[in-house]
C-alpha cells in the first residue's frame, strides 16, 4: 500500500489554480522529491496532506487513510517541517518539544536531545531570540523527535547554512535507510538529486513528470565555459555528442553539454586551457528543456 | 552522530494513534495558562486596584453620595440600575459592575480567543500545531477553557483586592455579595468568548474577530441601557446578553440567566469549532 496517494487532486483559491488534477503515489521507505519552482503548488500539496487545506476536488490518502476523514490518525504518524518554521517566540525549543510530545501522547523529549546535538541547536533559548536558520533547526527537531513513519519536508534547507544543509541531507538519507518515508519538496534539483530516489516535477499546479532521480539527472546538462590561450576551432566541440547551443567569442567558447563530459575534457586538453567553468542549469531550464513549455514531454 | 542503528520507525510506530482528547485538552490548558500567566495579574490587578480605590473612598463620600444619587435624573438611575447607594456593596455595584468590569473582562475574553485561533493562524503557528494529532475541535475547546480560566482568575483577583480594601478601610463589604456580583460577570464574558470563537470559525484575522466581537459587545450594552429607559427599545433587550446579566449584588445570581448565558457561550463555541473544521487554515 502506498504511503501517499493522490487521485486527480485539485485545489483552487477562487480563480487561482494551486493544484490541478495531481495523481501520484509515494511508496513506503522511499525518499520522494517534489520539485518545482516557487508557486508551483508544492506547499499546497503538503498542506492538503496534513488537512490544513481541503481539496477542491479529487482525494488524497496517507497510510491508506483519507486526509479529510482520518486526519488526526494520519498526523499521529508523521512529522512536518514547513519551509519557514514558526511558533510562539516566547517559548524555548525544549518547551516546544515538550508541549508537542504531550499533544502526541508521549512522555519525555524522544530523540530531541540527540537531534539538537547533531544539528547544534540550542533547546534552551527562546525561539524569538534565534536566527531564522536556528529556528529551522528547532522546527526539524519538532518534526522528527517522535521518530515518525513519514517526514514531510517543505523546502527544509532554505535557511540552513551549507554545512547544516549537508548534515540535513545526510540525516534524510539515514531516515530513508531506516525505512522512514520522506516527502521532500524543493526547488533545488541538486538537493533532490542527493536526497531522493524518485522525483515528481510540478509546475503551475500540474504534475509534469514522475521519474527516477537518476534518470532525470542523467538527462540533465551542464553549462560549460572554456577559456583558451588563443581562439580554437569550435567545430571540434560542436561535433561532440550531447553538445548544443555552442557560441564562440574570441578565445572563449560556451555550450551546453549533456551526459558524459569525457569527450569535452579530452577535446579541451588538446589546447592550452586558461579557465574552465561548469554550472548546473536552473530548475526552470531543466523543466523547460526536458518537459517543454506546455508541461508534459 | 547517526540514527542508522535504530530499528526502522515504520515497525515501531505502526500502531501510533492520536492521544485521547482529554490529554490534548489538558496539555493545551496547561500551556495556555503558562503562556498567559501574567494576564490575570495585569487585568485582575488593574481592575482590583480600581475596585480597591472605590471601596477605600467609600467612607469619605458615604454621606454625600446619597444626596448625589437623589439628584440624578430618573432615566439615568434606571439605565444603570442605580437605586439607593446606601451601602458599600451597592456603590461597588454601580461603579464597577454596571460598566467597567463586564466590558473589560468580556473584552479580555474576546481578545484571548482571537489570539489563540485566528491570531495563531496569522502567525503560522497553527501550521505547526495542527500537524500534530490535535483536532481543530480540541484546539477550540482548549482556547475556550483557557479563556474561562483566565477570566475566572481575573475576577477572583479583583474580588480579593476589593475585600482587602474593605478590610483596610473598615467598610467590610459582604464577601458573598461582592463575590456573587463578580461571579455573575463570568458567564457574560464567556458569552462573548463564544461569539469570538464563532467568528474565528469563519475569519482568518484576529483584528477582524476582535473588532466585530467588541463592536457587538458595545452594541449589546447600549441596547440594554437604552432599552431600560425607552419603551420603544425595551423589546430589543432580549437580543442583548446584558439583559440576562442584571445585578447579582442587588438581586443575587439568577441561575437561569447564569446557566443560560454559559450554555449559549458553549453553543456558540461549538458552532465555531464546526465552522473551523470546514474551512482552510491559511498562513
Amino acid at each position: 500500500m502506498p504511503v501517499i496517494e493522490t487521485a486527480v487532486l485539485s485545489k483552487y483559491y477562487g480563480e487561482t489554480r494551486a493544484l490541478d488534477g495531481v495523481s501520484m503515489t509515494v511508496e513506503p521507505g522511499e525518499a520522494f522529491g517534489f520539485l518545482g519552482p516557487n508557486g508551483a503548488g508544492k506547499t499546497t500539496l503538503i498542506r492538503v496532506l496534513t488537512d490544513l487545506l481541503h481539496p477542491s476536488s479529487g482525494s488524497a490518502t496517507v497510510f491508506g487513510l483519507d486526509t479529510r476523514a482520518e486526519s488526526a490518525a494520519i498526523r499521529a504518524r508523521l512529522g512536518n517541517l514547513p519551509g519557514d518554521y514558526a511558533y510562539d517566540p516566547r517559548l524555548t525549543g525544549r518547551e516546544i518539544v515538550s508541549f508537542f510530545a504531550e499533544l502526541r501522547g508521549l512522555s519525555g523529549l524522544g530523540r530531541a536531545p540527540q537531534l539538537a546535538e547533531r544539528f547544534e541547536a540550542d533547546l534552551d533559548r527562546r525561539l524569538g531570540e534565534l536566527s531564522r536558520g536556528n529556528r529551522q533547526k528547532i522546527g526539524l527537531i519538532q518534526a522528527a523527535f517522535h521518530d515518525p513513519e513519514l517526514l514531510l519536508l517543505d523546502e527544509p534547507t532554505a535557511s540552513l547554512d551549507p554545512l547544516m544543509q549537508e548534515e540535513f541531507l545526510a540525516f534524510v538519507a539515514e531516515q530513508r535507510d531506516r525505512g522512514v518515508t520522506v516527502f521532500f519538496s524543493s526547488h533545488e534539483l541538486d538537493e533532490i538529486e542527493r536526497a531522493c530516489d524518485r522525483v515528481a516535477i510540478v509546475r503551475e499546479g500540474s504534475l509534469v513528470a514522475v521519474e527516477d532521480v537518476a534518470e532525470v539527472t542523467s538527462r540533465s546538462f551542464k553549462h560549460v565555459r572554456l577559456e583558451f590561450a588563443e581562439p580554437v576551432d569550435p567545430d571540434e566541440f560542436r561535433r561532440i555528442q550531447g553538445v548544443s547551443d555552442l557560441e564562440q567569442a574570441g578565445a572563449r567558447i560556451t555550450f551546453k553539454a549533456a551526459g558524459d563530459l569525457d569527450a569535452v575534457v579530452k577535446a579541451a586538453a588538446a589546447h592550452t586551457v586558461s579557465d574552465i567553468e561548469l554550472t548546473r542549469p536552473t530548475l526552470e531550464e531543466v523543466v523547460l528543456t526536458y518537459y517543454g513549455r506546455a508541461g508534459r514531454r | 552522530m547517526s540514527f542508522a542503528a535504530s530499528p526502522p520507525a515504520a515497525r515501531r510506530s505502526a500502531a501510533a494513534a492520536p492521544p485521547p482528547r482529554l490529554a490534548s485538552l489538558r496539555a493545551l490548558l496547561r500551556r495556555g495558562l503558562r503562556d498567559d500567566r501574567y494576564v490575570p495579574l495585569i487585568w485582575g490587578g488593574a481592575l482590583g486596584v480600581f475596585s480597591f480605590l472605590i471601596i477605600f473612598t467609600w467612607p469619605s463620600i458615604e454621606d454625600s453620595v446619597g444626596e448625589l444619587v437623589r439628584s440624578y435624573p430618573e432615566g439615568l438611575k434606571q439605565a444603570f440600575g442605580i437605586e439607593q447607594l446606601d451601602t458599600v456593596e451597592a456603590y461597588f455595584d454601580a461603579e464597577m459592575l454596571s460598566l467597567i468590569v463586564p466590558l473589560a473582562v468580556a473584552f479580555l475574553a474576546v481578545r484571548t480567543v482571537a489570539r489563540a485561533i485566528p491570531g495563531a493562524e496569522e502567525e503560522a503557528w497553527l501550521d505547526t500545531l495542527l500537524t500534530t494529532p490535535l483536532s481543530r475541535a480540541s484546539l477550540v475547546a482548549g482556547a475556550f477553557l483557557v479563556t474561562a480560566a483566565l477570566t475566572a482568575l481575573v475576577l477572583a483577583l479583583t474580588a480579593a483586592l476589593t475585600l482587602i480594601a474593605g478590610l483596610l478601610s473598615g467598610t467590610d463589604p459582604a464577601a458573598a455579595v461582592i463575590g456573587r456580583g463578580l461571579a455573575n460577570v463570568w458567564p457574560l464574558a464567556m458569552f462573548f468568548a463564544g461569539l469570538a470563537t464563532l467568528l474565528a470559525g469563519r475569519l482568518h484575522s484576529a483584528s477582524a474577530v476582535t473588532a466585530i466581537a467588541s463592536g457587538v459587545l458595545v452594541a449589546m450594552y447600549l441596547i440594554d441601557v437604552v432599552g431600560k429607559v425607552s419603551d420603544s427599545f425595551e423589546p430589543l433587550r432580549w437580543a442583548s446578553a446584558f439583559k440576562y446579566y442584571g445585578s447579582a449584588v442587588r438581586d443575587g445570581i439568577d441561575p437561569v440567566a447564569f446557566i443560560g448565558l454559559t450554555l449559549a457561550a458553549a453553543a456558540l463555541a461549538a458552532l465555531g469549532a464546526l465552522l473551523l473544521e470546514r474551512r482552510d487554515i491559511v498562513a
